[in-house]
Parts: structure tokens; C-alpha cells; sequence
């Protein structure tokens, strides 16, 4: 995530630039058009096809000799794409990054452009058939969203304000659901989810088939060994399988090559084990993203 | 050779057109735990664009199905038809 952090960050992390989630820089490149076009398709983004191929199996499709690589390189393109011709049906430039509950309440806190509201995510009702208003919001993309009725929660309060945005997404999060924040699209900010495995789309592209929707967070979890009891209740917690009990030493190891830094374990933790370090910090995880 | 998973729906049973709409059953999606299954509009156009009405469910993430065939016993319409292939490990980046 780095190179966007250079490219857009303004010195800082991309997602902490004040200026990416302004007015002014989403009418400079006209989202409010952009995104309307996007959310028109939303729903049958996975069946449209990009090069003559849709989404339905794609596992096996990437496995082709040749075209599968060439399928790869056409998709990655248009998820990271900036350029001006790029296609909103096809959310094209809509890419994002896990982050811990900290960060994106800070960004409810203090960068979100109003108004926020609250939806139900797509994802967990066309793959779950749930309906689960844990999608926040927000900037010109409350507006697009709200005209699409079927994902306003009925009977409960759906604009927020600062306050119950924040109280949401701490909920949300304590629930085990994954916070990320997302481009949609390149450079303009406007969406944190709060995302189940395997459901959510974005997750789903880069947990089953490697391609990069999704960037690993900013920070690792680090295992205090002494504090660590060997409880076990942070293990189900984790939707990227990056904790696991070991019998033989009592306490709970993680893999750092699976850790995606969204914090989410440490609500289960009663022993202080749990605690998030910058991802730089750590030699061998620094810059993989 | 990768043998790929094979799964149809029946959309003369299950869908906007059909007996049952997917829309009020939804029980495929609650069982398959890989979330290999779609609730979603079709690509045709529809009346009123910011509210699709033409609901129907496919599989999409075929190299995901590990074949348990719970989705085609819990189908009140008997819509669903497996022939399990094999299911794709995960890839995952370092």
C-alpha cells in the first residue's frame, strides 16, 4: 500500500490525507457521476464480463495456461485504475485497505465529509442473504446510495452523525467484523466497511484468488508471550486464520504472513496478550502489503 | 487436470420467472459455508434502475464448492444440481 501512501498520502498514510475525502477533490474529478453509474451495477458486478470473461469460476479461469495470466493483468488494471477512461460499471479504481478500529474512527471522526449514513452491505445479502446495515458511508456517496431504497435500513435511524457513526463501527468491530476503508474510486475516499469473510467481495478476490482489492493493514499483532494464558478465545476471532492455540507451549502463535492487521482479535483477549505494532517495525513484513 | 465443480439452477423454479423467489427463500446461501452462491439482479434491463426487480441465484465461486451438497438438500423447489469437481486451495500472498 505504500505507493499509494507516496502517491496520495501527502507525506503520511493515504487513508489519513484529509484532502482524498473532500468535496472539492471529488467534484475536481466528477465522482458524484462516477459513482452513480457504479452503483447502478453494483449487484451484477461479478456476473459483467472483463475481456469476455465474468466472475463465475473464476478460480478455474485464472488457472488457464496463458489466459489465466493475461485474465490477472486485465483485472489488476482496472481495480488499481486511474486513468480517465476507466469504466464505473465495472468499479474500476475501487480498491481498499484493512485497517484497525483506531484508524477508521479517527476517519469517522475527524475526515469523513458528511453526510454518513449507514446501508446494508451488499455483499453479505447477496452472498448471505442477510441484510446487515454495517456499511458506513459517506461525502457524495450517501446521496448515490440513498436512492437505491432496498439497501436503506428500515425503522432505524440511517444518517449519522459523528458520534453514532463511531459508536457503529466500534460495535460492529467488537463483533468481529474486519474495518476497511476504500477508494471508490482512486484518489476520492468515501466508504468503511465492516467486512465478514468469506462474504465480502473485496476480501474474497484477495483471500481466494490473490488479487489486490484489499491491501494488508498498516499494523501486525504481536503476541505478548507472557501475558498470553492460552485461553483460545482470540483464535475464532480471526477471519484471515492467522492465530492458532499451540497445546504444546500453551499460548496462542500467529502467522505474520497471514496477518492482516485489523485488530480485531484483541476484543477477545482479557489478558492484555494482544497488541497491534506498526507493520514497518517488523523486519520481515515491512512493505508487504 | 483440474476437473471443475459443475452446479446449475433451476430458474424456471427458482427465480423472478419461477415457483419461489429467491428473494423470500434465500436457504442456499445460509448453508453454503464457502459462500459459493449469488443472490443477485439479472443483466437485462429493468423498470426502475435504482431498484432492480429480477432476482435470481448462481453459482459463481465454482472452484470454492468442496461438494458437501447441502445447498441441493436444503432447496424446497430441488432447483440446485451439484457434480462436484475439484475445489481450488486457497492462493494466498506472502
Amino acid at each position: 500500500m505504500c505507493k499509494y501512501c507516496l502517491q496520495h498520502g501527502d507525506g503520511g498514510k493515504w487513508y489519513d490525507n484529509a484532502r482524498l475525502y473532500s468535496n472539492e477533490l471529488a467534484d475536481e474529478y466528477n465522482m458524484g457521476e462516477y459513482l452513480e453509474e457504479q452503483w447502478r451495477g453494483m449487484e451484477t458486478l461479478f456476473i459483467r464480463k472483463i475481456l469476455g470473461f465474468n466472475s463465475i469460476g473464476l478460480g478455474y479461469k485464472m488457472q488457464m495456461p496463458i489466459i489465466g495470466k493475461v485474465l490477472r493483468w486485465a483485472v489488476e488494471r482496472q481495480i488499481h485504475s486511474e486513468s480517465k477512461n476507466r469504466k464505473a460499471i465495472r468499479a474500476d479504481g475501487h480498491f481498499g485497505q484493512v485497517l484497525p478500529m483506531e484508524d477508521a474512527i479517527h476517519i469517522l471522526g475527524n475526515l469523513a465529509a458528511e453526510p454518513i449514513i449507514k446501508n446494508y452491505c451488499i455483499c453479505r445479502y447477496m452472498q448471505r442473504g442477510v441484510k446487515d446495515a454495517v456499511c458506513i458511508n459517506f461525502g457524495q456517496l450517501s446521496g448515490v446510495i440513498e436512492k437505491h431504497t432496498r439497501y436503506i435500513p428500515k425503522d432505524v435511524k440511517y444518517k449519522l452523525d459523528r458520534e453514532e457513526a463511531i459508536q457503529a463501527l466500534q460495535e460492529q468491530n467488537e463483533k468481529g467484523y474486519v474495518a476497511s476503508v476504500w477508494f471508490q474510486p482512486v484518489p476520492y475516499i468515501n466508504a468503511i466497511c465492516s467486512c465478514e469473510t468469506p462474504e465480502c467481495g473485496g476480501l474474497r478476490l484477495r483471500n481466494d484468488f490473490n488479487l489486490e482489492t484489499v491491501y494488508k493493514g498498516e499494523y501486525l499483532i504481536d503476541v505478548d508471550i507472557d501475558n498470553c494464558q492460552g485461553c483460545k478465545s482470540c483464535v475464532s476471532m480471526c477471519q484471515f486464520s492467522a492465530l492458532r492455540y499451540l497445546p504444546s507451549i500453551d499460548r496462542v502463535i500467529v502467522d505474520l504472513d497471514k496477518c492482516f492487521g485489523c485488530g480485531v482479535c484483541r476484543h477477545a483477549c482479557e489478558h492484555d496478550a494482544l497488541n497491534l505494532v506498526p507493520r514497518e517495525s517488523v523486519p520481515g513484513q515491512a512493505g508487504k502489503y | 487436470m483440474v476437473k471443475k465443480t459443475k452446479i446449475t439452477f433451476d430458474h424456471s423454479k427458482c427465480g423472478f420467472a419461477g415457483t419461489t423467489d429467491p428473494r423470500e427463500c434465500r436457504e442456499c446461501l445460509r448453508v453454503c459455508d464457502p459462500a459459493v452462491l449469488l443472490l443477485h439482479p439479472t443483466l437485462e434491463d429493468h423498470p426502475d434502475p435504482h431498484n432492480p426487480e429480477k432476482w435470481i441465484v448462481d453459482a459463481i465461486w465454482l472452484s470454492k464448492c468442496t461438494g458437501c451438497m447441502r445447498c441441493v438438500e436444503i432447496c424446497p423447489e430441488n432447483a440446485i444440481e451439484v457434480v462436484p469437481g475439484d475445489s481450488l486451495a486457497y492462493i494466498r500472498s506472502t
